[in-house]
């Protein structure tokens, strides 16, 4: 059937959302319908004294002022890994931006006039706005840390809090004294990565309908059940009395995952007992989430003939004044610090920072863009000082399939030395290069698949059309499109026969969440399951009606067919039913299994990290143009090619922005970049001369069909890349982003170098 | 978020300056709208009163003087309007591909020239071009009009000679003489340029009779680079020592350390746009001479 998997289904999405027909959030009208701003602290730190919000309650249109002092009914802090974050300030602020107080009004600019009534009178502490004066001695405590509650879903084992620590984590092999010892070649350097915004083009967007002792909200988050089990913890309600509602999203890359904006929301609807609707502006989603800025110290030792035996790593992440999903993201980024290779012994120590400034989370390919610029660059001096190809030393020394990645996780599961090869192909490696052209590869891997709880629903209505039910929130990477081919395929019936409607708590089942690239893995092979317990019922039913066995019987275009015989679905729901209506119903689940699927046991696979670049550059401004950016997209089956090379190029762009010039500057915890401005984001002019991305369908993968997911890697390997092929110019870099005149810097310093190396002396 | 204000569509110039005079610092002339509803969408500014002169006809026109001798642009005429038309084309066409390279197609589509100039951003493309070239802005009010060389418009970052009550009502700009050639350098990281450059060669015989160089987006506002100007003057266009002039010119920028990038880089940059600009308007020179 040519809609089914391995086709380039046109996007079923895609008509509504370019007539302007698709609805969003933000585009929803309820009756009576508030709108709510927030306030936020200009402080990065400090003691709030005295908030009067008597002027801006008596504003006419103001209907509700919320302060923390509407919460003493309810205990208010959340945090889906560490419950360190009141749902509006108390008694101090931690970051600029922080919400203190909000309000909800008859229309936005009577709420945001409102907001510049509300007096408040701070008292300033001393601020802890980077990584070092996070780490110093005398630093100023962000929290009690001793006390620190975990949340609902850290599944992180022990949290091992100190001081503004607030996890840490280590992985190790071997005996790593010893390893470097026998060490030939060593490479040691320190490694600064920064702070990123995700930029989803939608920001943070919900609307909030108190009903009594039940609650609905219509919310661009990314997982709505794990949105549902915080808001009903915090808001005291059973889990079912909490209805998410998730329309359309224009775009989360992590930003809209966990709970974000939507406790603030409810409680200004519960307080104003009407609907109430938060949109944040691009400069409040900027101090909503964030990427972490991080600082590395990276240690590598070969045998003289490339031989990679040993490796240690110490990482340290900002996650700003709350944890939001830091200590996940620091899990990953010591899973992916060793890079896929055949140590001798690695150690890896991770700790999770609190600082005063804006709260970090996920964004695609967390952890493994951090760490695998630096690794792949130390791969990359190896190779370099012992005279051997950055290709042909990654053939030596990677992992291969069934090999152990680390201790207690699962082994690997790609082609890893095939896929370099399809790069180094893709560069025409070892073709002679133009004048201050570079070529680079990176190669890693990503945890990926978060925990494999999945489930779905699909329902064949009695005129033959099937509603697939599940829980996967389409943000622009086509889940639906994918959802529908994979129903199709089992079902044999035309994608235009096949809705998916979005995640609805009170109607589509539980699924963990939509990201970690898991979507087409985890919650396809729901949707699978659940469409073939329908297929199955189709066959009994024409079995009967053709008085035949099952194994006669071909389910082809919405039919069963016996010979040139055939039943329409239609007509065999009403066979069973002896009716003209009725359904029949399919149900499909992912649960771990024999084991429980916790972290350390995991990942469900590993995302292959891949990319190559070739780039030119100009010495006398420091400027890179990327002639060439390759990426290998390592998917065990593709359910529609042409999505997968549109998750390949956003996602490599995303990384060629991370790569050469995004990055949130701060001064004192105040972000001094915070509009589209003066944050460039990657734009069509950025777009390299020539975008290459190879498919490779192994069918390896824990999915249907051995589909394993997609979608973040290439984020991961082309910051690599670029960052070897610049060093294969001989220019060196050791922080990120590569801007221009970093690059000119370093290009100055290793002329006075290398004029100090030629001088007499 | 944008406040609610109150637009004022006038007919004329005269209805506007009044309108303008009478709500003072309350009001702002509204074009493009590319700059103003950004500030104000920011907060950084309110205007209860905006006076769109987009309604008073004629504006935006662009042709060429009676005595054809230099080219009338309208204040809302737009970088689109610029890049392509005719006229500019042909008569001025290093101004029609200085316009084809501001901003992006979107600002480019509703910005006017009008509108960068009076808002004085510092990385102005436009600035630099028209001090290098010596054009003169006209200035209208109901009580009277002047005219004043760009060169004494910007007087600094955002702000320009311009008086509240005064609307930008005409751009000249001089053609260049048949053996004068111009080039024009930008850099930029950002939405905006980091550093602008152009430089205008006047080659009789040869020999550079004169150069204008203006620097821009570096500093609060475009300057002339005189003394790599005075440098060339005189020089052969074969031995004229470009690169030295192109460090004078990098160490007459005076530029600041912002958000760009640090003082120290801008500087490289000048240097190399200004090398490049010279190189490029030379080579211009030369093949005009040749055809000629
Ligand atoms: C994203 C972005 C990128 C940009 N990039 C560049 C770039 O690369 N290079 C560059 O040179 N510029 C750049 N600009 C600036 C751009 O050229 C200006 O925004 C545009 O030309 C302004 O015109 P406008 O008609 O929209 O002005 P408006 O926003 O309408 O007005 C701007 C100001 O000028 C005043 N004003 C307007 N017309 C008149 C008049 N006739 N008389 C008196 N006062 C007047 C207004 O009161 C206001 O204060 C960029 C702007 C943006 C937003």
């Amino acid at each position: 059937m040519s809609e089914g998997i391995g086709h380039n289904v046109p996007r079923v999405d895609a008509r509504s959302k370019v007539t302007g027909e698709a609805i969003f959030t933000g585009d929803l009208k309820l009756s009576g319908l508030l709108h709510g701003k927030v306030l936020r602290s200009p402080y990065p730190h400090a003691l709030i004294r005295r908030i009067n919000t008597d002027r801006a309650a008596s504003l006419p249109g103001v209907v509700s002022v919320l302060t923390s002092t509407d919460l003493e009914d309810i205990d208010p802090y959340y945090g889906h890994s560490i419950k360190d974050r009141p749902l509006l300030a108390i008694d101090r602020v931690r970051f600029v931006g922080e919400p203190l107080a909000a309000v909800a009004a008859e229309d936005e600019v009577t709420a945001e006039q409102a907001l510049s009534l509300i007096e408040v009178e701070y008292e300033d502490l001393p601020a802890a706005t980077t990584l070092e004066e996070a780490l110093s001695d005398d630093a100023p405590r962000l929290h009690e840390t001793d006390t620190l509650r975990p949340g609902l879903f850290h599944g992180l084992g022990e949290l091992n809090p100190d001081g503004n620590i607030c996890y840490q984590h280590s992985i190790h092999r071997g005996d790593l004294a010893e390893a470097f010892k026998q060490a030939e070649i060593i490479v040691e350097q320190e490694y600064t990565f920064p702070a990123v915004y995700q930029y989803a083009m939608e920001p943070h967007t919900v609307i909030a309908a108190w009903e009594g002792k039940s609650v609905t909200v219509w919310a661009s988050c990314q997982h709505p059940y794990l949105v549902r089990a915080e808001l009903a913890e915090l808001f005291d309600l059973p889990v079912a009395s909490v209805r998410i509602i998730v329309p359309f999203l224009g775009g989360g890359f992590g930003s809209k995952s966990y709970t974000k904006m939507e406790p603030i929301t409810v409680a200004l609807a519960r307080k104003a007992r009407r609907p109430v609707r938060i949109a944040n502006r691009v400069d409040e989603a900027m101090v909503t989430t964030r990427r972490h800025n991080m600082r590395c110290w990276m240690r590598t030792g070969a045998l003289a003939d490339g031989t990679l035996i040993a490796r240690h790593v110490r990482l340290w992440m900002d996650t700003g004044a709350y944890a939001d999903n830091g200590p996940r993201v620091v899990a990953t980024a010591a899973d992916a610090a060793p890079g896929p290779y055949r140590w001798k012994s690695f150690q890896v120590e991770a700790y999770c920072v609190y600082t005063n400034r804006p709260p970090s989370g996920s964004y695609r390919a967390f952890g493994a863009t951090h760490l695998q610029w630096i690794g792949e660059s130390q791969v990359d001096e190896i190779a370099r000082q012992a005279g051997v190809d950055p290709v042909d030393i990654r053939i030596q020394n990677l992992l291969r399939p069934g090999e152990e990645v680390r201790p207690g996780g699962k082994a690997l599961d790609a082609d890893l030395v095939g896929d370099v090869q399809k790069i180094a192909d893709a560069l025409d490696w070892g073709s002679p290069k133009p004048p201050d052209t570079g070529r680079g590869l990176g190669v890693g891997l990503l945890a990926a698949g978060a925990r494999p709880v999945s489930t779905a629903i699909v329902r064949m209505e009695i005129d033959g059309h099937a509603t697939v039910l599940v829980s996967s929130t389409e943000m622009g990477q086509g889940v639906r499109t994918v959802m529908s081919q994979l129903a199709s395929q089992e079902l044999a019936l035309p994608i235009e026969h096949i809705r998916v409607p979005g995640g609805d708590t009170w109607i589509t089942p539980y699924d963990r969440s939509t990201g970690a690239s898991r979507s087409t893995t985890l919650a396809g092979m729901a949707v699978h399951r659940a469409a073939r317990e329908v297929r199955q019922q189709l066959l009994e039913i024409a079995s009967q009606a053709f008085e035949v066995a099952l194994e006669a019987i071909e389910l082809r275009d919405g039919a069963a067919w016996r010979g040139d015989q055939s039943l329409s679905y239609s007509e065999l729901i009403q066979f069973h039913f002896g009716f003209t209506g009725g359904e029949l119903i399919g149900r499909g689940e992912v649960s771990p299994g024999g084991n429980k699927g916790s972290y350390a046991e995991g990942p469900v696979f590993w995302e292959v990290c891949v990319g190559g670049a070739e780039v030119r550059l100009d010495r006398d401004t420091g400027r890179l143009h990327i002639t060439k950016l390759v990426s290998v997209a390592d998917v065990g089956q593709a359910v529609n090619p042409d999505l997968v090379k549109a998750q390949e190029m956003g996602a490599s762009m995303q990384g060629l922005g991370n790569a050469l010039f995004e990055e949130m500057i701060f001064d004192e915890g105040q972000i001094l970049n915070g509009t589209l401005l003066d944050y460039h984001i990657p734009t069509t002019e950025d777009m390299p001369d020539q975008f290459i991305s190879r498919l490779v369908e192994n069918e390896d993968g824990p999915g249907p069909y051995g589909i394993k997911g997609a979608g973040e890697g290439a984020l991961a390997g082309v910051p690599a890349a670029i960052v070897n092929a610049l060093a294969d110019i001989g220019v060196q870099v050791t922080e990120l982003p590569l801007t221009p005149e970093r690059v000119w810097q370093a290009l100055r310093e290793a002329e006075a170098e290398h004029d100090d190396g030629g001088s007499p002396s | 978020m944008l406040r609610p204000f109150e637009i004022h569509e006038p007919g004329t110039v005269e209805e506007a300056s009044v309108l303008l005079a009478r709500f003072g610092i309350d009001a702002a002339i509204y074009a493009g709208g590319t700059e103003l509803l950004l500030i104000m969408k920011e907060g950084l500014a309110h205007f209860p009163h905006l006076v769109n002169i987009k309604t008073i006809p004629g504006l935006d026109e662009i042709a060429l003087s009676a005595e054809g001798d230099e080219l009338q642009i309208g204040p809302l005429a737009t970088h689109w309007d610029l890049e392509r038309s005719p006229t500019v084309r042909k008569h001025a066409p290093l101004l029609a591909e200085v316009e084809s390279q501001v901003a992006n197609t979107r600002v480019r589509a509703v910005g006017t020239i009008g509108g960068n100039l009076c808002f004085a951003e510092p990385h102005s493309d436009l600035a630099t071009l028209l001090l290098a070239w010596g054009a003169t802005l006209e200035l209208s009010s109901s009580e009277a009009q002047r005219v004043l060389p760009a060169a004494d418009f910007t007087l600094g970052l955002f702000e320009t000679a311009r008086q509240p009550n005064e609307i930008l009502t005409r751009i000249r700009l001089p053609l260049l003489s048949e053996n004068t050639a111009g080039a024009y350098r930008k850099f930029s990281t950002h939405e905006r340029p980091m550093a602008t450059v152009a430089a205008l060669l006047e080659v009789k015989d040869g020999i550079i009779e004169d150069v204008r160089l203006a620097v821009g987006s570096v500093g609060p506002l475009p300057i002339r680079a005189s003394e790599a100007e005075a440098l060339l003057r005189g020089q052969s266009i074969e031995g004229a020592t470009f690169a030295s002039a192109a460090e004078l010119a990098a160490s007459a920028s005076d530029p600041m350390d912002d958000l760009h990038g640090s003082a120290d880089y801008k500087r490289q940059l000048v240097r190399v746009l200004t090398a490049q600009a010279l190189m490029e308007a030379s080579g211009r020179a030369a093949g005009e001479t040749n055809e000629g």
